[in-house]
């Protein structure tokens, strides 16, 4: 007889409505799942150095266990060895010794007392482990293709006995620790995918050889961790049903779904299935990746297999995964990254609050922090990994400390500011010349490459600022006599930057125009275009146009095109600049501007004449309007976003969040 | 003003070829502080060898992200011999790589190459020239061998350090 965990009842919840086949049990192993939601297990580097849970990290997994209303909700993988060779992130726990178990029990507490079902996760770092020591280890001596990670050597005989030893005493530890669910990670380099890929196993041992062979140490793990588990402990395993590594001989799709069987047959209760390794040529998560692309290849492991399949990977909205489980071709939805830019997104799902939800823009600014040994944190949720500060949250202030705010602009910026501000009782009044809200991000989104995703920013952010009660003025050009007429408590200015000025010889001259009125389609431009300024919007801007068939320069003077981008991300502009045709002149300035050709000088002097018909300026500043004014009358007064120092959308909303807290 | 376009690339031409000459003079320099430090026991062209393993070594690895299997064997050799001839291409050479007529085989060329040169300037046996790069080269396929698991060697059949002209090396699959 499968085990109830906790009961939940959705039946008067709208979202069970919708969604039913999200929000119906699944049996797992020996127990019953009250319904199909995962937040799967995610490295978050907020632990001690040594390995030891930290206030962050329970306080972080609380709020995940409150969003997966009764579902799965697992901690980040655990390394298990004392020579931390397993050990891919410097906040990674550990679970090499019993010392560890206070810690993780703790966050099965915290799970447990958001009544969801509390998942521990097994995590040798294998090839992308070693993130404190010298060498790694693994099961041959392949090097490293990234530089990022250290050199590894091949594991003895004994040494692959041992290994499988740490996972089932790190397992029992987990149970003592109170942990509902196993989980074993064999995916996207860590170690036990490395004993399965035919890239990176080599031996002629038991644990190598034809993929049955390769897969051996797998099933002594998974047999291992299910005989300490026993009956009412599930094992479950993450999978990944293509390596995406043709370029360097891995497994063939048949070989991965034979890692499937051959896990189904050693006893695991589920898969959860994966794609791609951290060295893979091809991107998976990144917002260019179109939502649900991935879903074939849990439909092929359901084939495969039996047991139940679970899939996270660009399925940030609930209709795609509702319609896979009742079409057969999913079983669990499984969330990361849109669960770390908002943690209660099954929840507001459930509850019909769809229009609530904080969505992931999947810039992958999480993992690059991660790569860089730095305590996560989320693009455009400014509260992710500070849970636990109670500083990160709005509080109510004193009925005479409540203040009308005057914020001027209603870009993401001037939005977050005025519902945090809103929501803790100030009277917050938005002011924006334009008829729309959502400021440059409602030209930024037309870039292509997903970054219409970028909207859901400020989709997100007008909801939020109709239920704390912000008034808007829209249309509304603040110009100092409205201020000196208004006399706000306070004033925040969020009007974005303002775009540099050419100062080049015949800059007066040339067709320059502005890179919103470009992307918005109020300007057209010709045949040979020249885009100032190298970072993002500049990027955004060539791609578009380079799109439409125009030849496209970006010239800029940072040392290279889009170092304001994160290097999780870059590598994809980097990419579709090559494929379109885009070259890019950087560390350069415009020299001089002539007819139907703009001289270029790079920094060293050399001056390169380029074809151009028109230059589209997406140099930015910081934007100083409205400041005097604000000065002269002593009124409290911030700059937040774009108007302070030109940055990217993330900084505009941790701007907006914090000033809102602090007003 | 507008653009010279010849004294342009003229400058650019010239800095380019000092920045090349300057890889050179900068590797024997090097070579006798090496020598220098190693004390009067050392054989300068086990210094010089010694230097072209761990060179080699390091191109290697910085070679592994830009090489791939997707065009299959004979593409991937090709390819890495391209890599290779790009690399003395680089250094002010002029070398590329052409497919043999047995399969899996790759022949990479050099009929100008600066270190020769640059060698008589710092008395630098010649020999020793022309060992430096073929160990420099063996050295490069060792972990591309690992990676790809693969096993290919490479043996220099000319060199213009032996007064034959022309650098010749043969890039092949062994069995």
């Amino acid at each position: 007889m499968a085990k109830v965990l906790f009961e939940w009842d959705y039946s008067s919840y709208p979202g069970a409505k919708a969604y039913p086949n999200l929000f119906k049990p699944i049996q797992i192993g020996n127990i019953i799942v009250p319904n199909r939601i995962k937040y799967a297990a995610t490295e978050d580097n907020l632990n001690d150095h040594n390995g030891f849970i930290t206030d962050a990290d329970v306080a972080y997994m609380r709020s995940r266990a409150q969003g997966v209303v009764g579902g799965l909700c697992f901690m980040q993988g655990v390394y298990m060895d004392e020579k931390r060779q397993g050990q891919g992130y410097v906040g990674q726990a550990a679970c090499w010794d019993d010392k560890y178990i206070a810690g993780l029990k703790r966050i099965a507490d915290a799970i447990h007392g958001e009544r969801a079902v509390a998942g521990f996760q097994l995590m040798d770092c294998g090839r992308v482990g070693a993130v404190e020591v010298d060498s790694g280890h693994g099961p041959s001596t392949v090097p490293q293709r990234l530089r990022i990670f250290k050199p590894m050597f091949e594991m003895t005989n004994q040494e692959v006995k041992e290994m499988v030893k740490q996972h089932v005493d790190a397992a029992r530890r987990g149970i003592e620790a109170g942990f509902d669910v196993m989980e074993i990670s064999g995916i996207v380099g860590y170690l036990i995918s490395n004993f399965l890929s035919s890239y990176t196993n080599r031996r002629t041992d038991e644990y190598g050889g034809d993929i049955r062979g390769r897969c051996q140490a797998m099933v002594e793990i998974i047999q291992g961790v299910k005989e300490v588990c026993g009956p009412d402990v599930p094992v479950g395993i993450r999978l990944c049903s293509d390596e995406l590594l043709d370029d360097v001989k891995g497994n063939t799709p048949e070989e991965s779904m034979m890692t499937y069987k051959i896990a189904e047959e050693a006893g695991a209760d589920y898969i959860s299935c994966t794609l791609g390794w951290q060295e893979s040529i091809y991107p998976v998560i990144s917002r260019d990746i179109p939502q649900g692309n991935w879903l074939h290849l849990a439909k092929r492991a359901k084939e495969n297999v039996k047991i139940p399949i679970q899939m996270a990977y660009r399925l940030f909205t609930p209709d795609k995964p509702n319609k896979a489980i009742g079409d057969g071709e999913l079983d669990i939805w499984e969330m990361c990254r849109s669960m770390i830019a908002d943690p209660h997104m099954p929840r507001k799902v459930l509850e019909g609050r769809e229009d609530e939800i904080r969505h992931c823009v999947a810039c992958n600014l999480c993992l690059a922090r991660l790569f860089r040994d730095a305590p996560m944190t989320c693009y455009i949720n400014p509260l992710c990994a500070h849970e636990h500060d109670d500083r990160y949250y709005p509080h109510p202030v004193d009925e005479g400390a409540k203040k009308e705010v005057m914020i001027v602009g209603a870009g993401p910026a001037g939005l977050e500011c005025a519902y945090v501000a809103a929501k803790r009782g100030h009277e917050v009044h938005v002011y924006d010349k334009r008829e729309e809200l959502g400021g440059t991000v409602l030209e930024a989104s037309r870039s292509p490459y997903g970054d219409e995703e970028l909207m859901t920013c400020p989709g997100y952010q007008k909801k939020m600022c109709e239920l704390a009660g912000v008034n808007f003025h829209l249309g509304t050009e603040v110009t100092d006599e409205m201020i000196q007429d208004v006399l706000p408590d306070t004033v925040v200015l969020a009007t974005g930057p303002v775009y540099s000025k050419i100062t080049a010889k015949g800059g007066d001259s040339g067709r320059i125009v502005n890179v919103l009125d470009v992307l918005s389609g109020r300007e057209t431009v010709g045949e040979n275009v020249i885009v100032w300024g190298n970072r993002k919007p500049g990027i955004g801007v060539a791609l578009y146009l380079a799109k439409q068939g125009k030849k496209v320069t970006i010239v800029g003077k940072e040392k290279s095109a889009g170092f304001d981008i994160n290097p999780s991300f870059k590598w994809r502009y980097m990419i579709y600049m090559k494929q379109n045709g885009v070259t890019a002149y950087n560390d350069c300035d415009i020299e001089e501007i002539n007819d139907g050709e703009v001289i270029i000088k790079t920094y060293d002097g050399y001056r390169l004449p380029v074809k151009c018909d028109t230059i589209v300026v997406s140099e930015r500043e910081a934007n100083d309007s409205l400041k005097s004014i604000v000065q002269e009358e002593g009124i409290e007064f911030f700059v937040i976003g774009d108007a302070l120092v030109p940055r990217n959308m993330s900084s505009a909303v941790h701007d907006g969040y914090r000033i809102g807290l602090r007003i | 003003m507008p653009v010279n376009a010849e004294k342009e690339i003229s400058n650019l031409w010239r800095t380019l070829h000092g920045a090349q000459t300057e890889i050179c003079n900068t590797f024997y320099r090097w070579r006798d502080v090496a020598i220098e430090v190693a004390g009067p026991g050392v054989k300068p062209l086990d210094v010089a060898l010694k230097a072209s393993e761990m060179m080699g070594k390091d191109i290697g690895k910085n070679l592994l992200p830009r090489l791939n299997w997707l065009k299959g064997e004979e593409g991937f050799i090709l390819n890495l011999g391209n890599a290779i001839a790009g690399i003395w291409t680089t250094e002010g050479g002029i070398a590329f790589a052409e497919k043999g007529e047995n399969p899996g085989e790759v022949f990479i060329k050099c009929t100008r190459c600066p270190w020769p040169s640059a060698a008589k300037q710092f008395g630098v046996p010649m020999e020793e020239v022309a060992l430096s790069r073929e160990r420099l080269f063996q050295t490069i396929l060792e972990d591309v061998n690992v990676f790809f698991n693969i096993n290919l060697k490479i043996d220099m059949l000319k060199a213009i350090p032996r007064g034959e002209g022309m650098y010749l090396f043969k890039l092949y699959k062994a069995n």
